[in-house]
C-alpha cells in the first residue's frame, strides 16, 4: 500500500508546521498537476550522455528516493531540476508551469542542493540564512533563529563557515532550504557527514515536510533511508530511468535478503536449508554459509537449528532486499 | 511568500560579502592614507614629481597634488581599484563552489548578473571617490589652496581650482567603470580570482604600451586608457570638452563590449560541479590566445589614422603657455608687470621634429620649438625648448638655463619657487 495513502492530505489555506513553525502557503497553485514533472530530459557532456530521456514526476507530499549508482545521473539531474544545467532536450514544469531559462527556482519555491551544500567561508552561518533570506525575499530572515535551532547550529551561528566541518554544512544547507518555505525540496545525499543521531532528525525534519504537503526529491546511496523515508523511488543507472514505483512495489518486488550465518555445524544446517523451499543456503567462500529468506523463513529456518541442536553463533543480514533488487537491476542496465 | 527578490536584494547581498573580505575592506583605508601618506611626504621634501602633469606645481598649490595622484592613479590604481571590486565577483562563485547556492535561490541569472555588475561599479565609484576626496584633503593639508597654474601657464583661482580638481576626478570614473566591467568581463570568463583581479592592470599596461608605440589616432581614441586624459582639457585656457564627452562614449562603449559577453558566459553556462583540470587550463590558455591576438591586432593597427599632434597646435599652445609663464616668472622676480604685459609680448614660434621623416606632426621626444619673443623690455631673443610631445597632446618643455634661468628663483622676499618657465607642461586637442 502507498504510505501517502494512510496520511491525511494537508488542510487548505495556511497553516503553521507545528514542529518548527515553519509557515507553509499551500493556496497556490492548487490545481491537480504534480509538484515538479520532468519529461524526455536529456543531457549531454561532449560525447558522455549523463542523462538519456528520463521522465520523473514528483507529487505534493510525496518523497521519492532518487537511488542509482556513481555516474548514473542523479547530480545531473538534480542540477536540471534546480536550473543549473540546461537539459539538452525534454521538459520541465513545476507546479504546472514551464520551467526554463530566465526562471529561478527558488521562485516557485522549489529549493534543495547538490552534492555538497557550498558556502562563503568568511560569512557567519547566521549571516548567511540572513543573507539568503533577504534573497529571498520578505519572511525568509524572520525564522533564521528558528531554522539555526531546528538544525542543531544555535551555539555555532557566529562561526564562519569556512571553520565549519562537512557536517555542520550539511545542516545548514537544509536550513537554507527551508528557508524558503519550500514547495518543494531536492535534496543529493542530505545525510551526507551527519551523525546517526542528525541523519535521523534531518529523516524526520524530511518526512514532516512531506506530511505538510513538500514534494521531496531526495537522491541517496543509503538504501534504508530510503526505505525509511520515501514514498516511491526512481532508480537511475546510465542516464536511464531502470524503475520507478513505490517503496511497497519495491518491496514486493525485491528478493530476499541474503544473509550471513555461522553455526555450531553448517553441513547439518545446510541439510535442514535443502529441505526447505522457501529459502536457500550455500557456502559461503569465506567460511560460513550464505542464507537467501525472507524474515519469516529465516525465522523458521533458526527454530529448526535450534530444535536439531545446533547453534547459532552468528546472524547478519549482507545485502538486504533492497540492495538485492538495486543491484540486479543495475546490473540488468549495465549487461 | 518569497517572491522574487529583484537586482536590488543581489546588490545588498553582493555588497555584504564584498565587505566581509579583507581585501576589500582594506582597501578604503589605502584610499585614504595613501594619498594623506603621499602629501605628508612631499610637505618634509624639496623634490617635486616633475615627470607627472602639475608635478612641478606641487609645493606651489595644494590642487597640483589630488592632480599628480589622479595622473597615476588613472593609470594603475583605478585598474586595481576595478581588479579588487570586480575581479573576484563571478570567480568566486566557481572558487567557492557557491554558484549552485546563490542560483537556485528566488533572483534570476540576469538579476544576479546585474546585482553583481552594479554592486562592483559601486564599490569602484567609492573607493575611486575616496581616493579624490583624499587627495584633495592631502593637497590641502601639505600645501595649502592656493591659486593653480593650469595647462596654459594661466593663474586659476582657489575655488576655481577646486571645481576643476573635483570634476576632474568625476570625469576620470567614467574609465574607471569601464575598467570595472574589464574585470568583471576576466572574472566571469576565466573563472579565475587571480586573473580576474590582477588582469585589468596588465590590460591597462597594455594600453599604455599601445597607446606610446602607434601614432595614429584610431585605435589610441578607442583605448580605455586614452579617456583617462580627458580632464586635461579644463586645465587648458580656453577649455576645451570634446576629450570628456568622447570619454564618455567610449568607456560606455568598453563596458557594453566587456559586459556582454560575460552575460552570455553567465547566461549559458551549466552549472556542472567542478570542471576537470584539463578543461580549466584548456579555457585559461584559450582566453589568452584570444586576448594575445586582440593585442597583436590593436598593436598593427595602432598607426592606422592620423595624428592629431601637428606643429600648428603645439605651436598655438606653446606660445600661449611660454606668455603666460613669463608673466608669471616677472611677478616671481618681483618686477612690475602690467596686466596687458602677457598680450604685448609677441612670440614668433617655429616647432619641428628633428632627424624624422615626418618632421610637422606626430608624437616624440625629439621636437624642438624655436620662439622668437618680442617685448617692450626685453629685446628681441630667441628661446629654444626641446619638447616630449605624447599622443594625448601634452607636451613637456625644457628651455635653456641661460636664458631662462635656474629650476628654482627667489622672489624678492628670498622665499624659492619653481622656475615657471625653467620646464613646463602643457596640452592641447589631440583629436582628429
Amino acid at each position: 500500500m502507498d504510505r501517502r495513502t494512510t496520511r491525511s492530505a494537508p488542510p487548505a489555506g495556511r497553516y503553521r508546521w507545528p514542529a518548527i513553525g515553519v509557515t507553509l502557503d499551500s493556496a497556490s497553485p492548487a490545481s491537480s498537476a504534480p509538484a515538479l514533472s520532468a519529461s524526455g530530459l536529456c543531457k549531454r557532456f561532449g560525447t558522455v550522455a549523463a542523462i538519456a530521456g528520463v521522465d520523473l514526476q514528483v507529487d505534493a507530499g510525496e518523497v521519492r528516493g532518487l537511488l542509482g549508482p556513481n555516474g548514473a545521473g542523479k547530480t545531473t539531474l538534480l542540477r536540471m531540476l534546480l536550473g543549473l544545467v540546461r537539459p539538452d532536450e525534454g521538459r520541465i514544469e513545476l507546479f504546472g508551469q514551464l520551467f526554463g531559462p530566465g526562471v529561478a527556482p527558488g521562485s516557485r519555491r522549489v529549493v534543495g542542493f547538490v552534492e555538497e551544500p557550498r558556502f562563503y567561508p568568511y560569512l557567519s552561518a547566521r549571516r548567511t540564512l540572513e543573507l539568503l533570506g533577504e534573497l529571498d525575499g520578505a519572511g525568509g530572515k524572520r525564522r533564521v533563529g528558528e531554522l539555526l535551532g531546528l538544525v542543531g547550529l544555535t551555539k555555532a551561528a557566529g562561526q564562519r563557515v569556512g571553520s565549519y566541518s562537512t557536517g555542520m554544512r550539511q545542516r545548514l544547507g537544509i536550513a537554507a532550504s527551508l528557508l524558503a518555505s519550500p514547495r518543494a525540496l531536492l535534496l543529493d545525499e542530505p545525510t551526507s557527514g551527519l551523525d546517526p543521531a542528525g541523519a535521523r532528525e534531518m529523516r524526520g525534519v524530511v518526512r514532516r515536510l512531506a506530511d505538510e504537503g513538500v514534494a521531496v526529491l531526495l537522491s541517496s546511496h543509503d538504501m534504508d533511508e530510503v526505505a525509511d523515508v520515501c514514498d516511491s523511488v526512481t532508480i537511475l543507472a546510465s542516464g536511464r530511468v531502470v524503475w520507478h514505483g513505490t517503496i511497497e512495489r519495491l518491496r514486493a518486488e525485491a528478493p530476499a535478503p541474503e544473509h550471513r550465518l555461522e553455526t555450531s555445524d553448517d553441513a547439518k544446517a545446510r541439510e535442514l536449508g535443502s529441505a526447505s523451499t522457501a529459502l536457500e543456503v550455500r557456502e559461503d567462500a569465506r567460511g560460513g554459509l550464505v542464507v537467501t529468506a525472507e524474515r519469516d523463513a529465516l525465522d523458521a529456518f533458526v527454530l529448526a537449528l535450534a530444535a536439531e541442536g545446533v547453534a547459532v553463533r552468528r546472524l547478519d543480514e549482507i545485502v538486504s532486499s533492497f540492495e538485492s533488487m538495486f543491484l540486479t537491476l543495475i546490473e540488468g542496465a549495465a549487461g | 511568500m518569497s517572491g522574487r527578490s529583484g537586482v536590488w536584494a543581489v546588490c545588498r547581498f553582493e555588497a555584504a560579502k564584498l565587505l566581509a573580505q579583507w581585501p576589500t575592506r582594506i582597501l578604503p583605508l589605502v584610499c585614504i592614507l595613501g594619498p594623506l601618506a603621499f602629501g605628508a611626504v612631499l610637505r618634509i621634501q624639496s623634490a617635486v614629481p616633475q615627470d607627472t602633469l602639475f608635478g612641478g606645481w606641487v609645493h606651489t598649490s595644494g590642487y597640483a597634488i589630488p592632480l599628480v595622484i589622479l595622473s597615476f592613479a588613472g593609470a594603475w590604481v583605478f585598474p586595481v581599484i576595478a581588479g579588487i571590486g570586480g575581479g573576484d565577483m563571478f570567480a568566486a562563485e566557481d572558487r567557492l563552489g557557491t554558484w549552485k547556492t546563490l542560483l537556485t535561490r528566488s533572483s534570476r541569472r540576469s538579476e544576479i548578473f546585474a546585482g553583481k555588475v552594479a554592486t562592483a561599479c559601486a564599490y569602484v565609484v567609492g573607493m575611486v571617490a575616496l581616493l579624490g576626496a583624499a587627495s584633495i584633503l592631502a593637497g590641502v593639508l601639505a600645501t595649502g589652496t592656493q591659486p593653480l597654474v593650469g595647462l596654459s601657464g594661466q593663474m586659476i583661482g582657489s575655488g576655481r581650482a577646486l571645481e576643476l580638481t573635483a570634476a576632474s576626478w568625476g570625469v576620470s570614473l567614467l574609465p574607471a567603470l569601464g575598467f570595472a566591467a574589464l574585470a568583471l568581463l576576466i572574472s566571469a570568463v576565466t573563472r579565475s580570482s587571480a586573473a580576474g583581479m590582477l588582469g585589468p592592470l596588465v590590460v591597462a599596461l597594455v594600453f599604455q604600451l599601445l597607446s606610446l608605440v602607434g601614432s595614429g589616432d584610431v585605435v589610441r581614441a578607442l583605448l580605455l586608457s586614452s579617456a583617462l586624459d580627458a580632464w586635461h582639457g579644463m586645465f587648458v585656457a580656453p577649455a576645451f570638452d570634446r576629450p570628456i564627452l568622447w570619454a564618455a562614449v567610449v568607456s560606455l562603449a568598453s563596458a557594453l563590449v566587456f559586459l556582454a559577453p560575460a552575460w552570455l558566459s553567465l547566461r549559458n553556462r551549466d552549472i556542472a560541479g567542478t570542471a576537470p583540470d584539463e578543461r580549466r587550463w584548456r579555457r585559461q590558455i584559450r582566453v589568452v590566445v584570444v586576448a594575445t591576438a586582440a593585442v597583436a591586432l590593436l598593436a598593427v593597427a595602432s598607426n592606422w589614422g592620423p595624428t592629431g599632434i601637428t606643429e600648428a597646435r603645439l605651436e598655438r599652445s606653446i606660445v600661449r603657455s611660454f606668455r603666460n609663464l613669463t608673466v608669471l616668472q616677472q611677478r616671481y622676480l618681483g618686477r612690475r608687470v602690467t596686466a596687458g604685459a602677457g598680450s604685448q609680448m609677441r612670440i614668433l614660434p617655429s616647432c619641428l621634429r628633428q632627424g624624422v621623416s615626418t618632421p610637422r606632426k606626430g608624437p616624440g621626444d625629439d621636437w624642438l620649438c624655436t620662439l622668437d619673443v618680442f617685448t617692450a623690455s626685453l629685446a628681441q631673443v630667441t628661446v629654444d625648448y626641446d619638447v616630449t610631445v605624447k599622443a594625448n597632446g601634452c607636451y613637456t618643455a625644457e628651455g635653456p638655463p641661460a636664458f631662462i634661468g635656474p629650476l628654482t628663483i627667489r622672489d624678492r622676499h628670498g622665499r624659492p619657487h619653481v622656475n615657471p618657465l625653467f620646464r613646463f607642461d602643457g596640452c592641447f586637442e589631440a583629436g582628429p
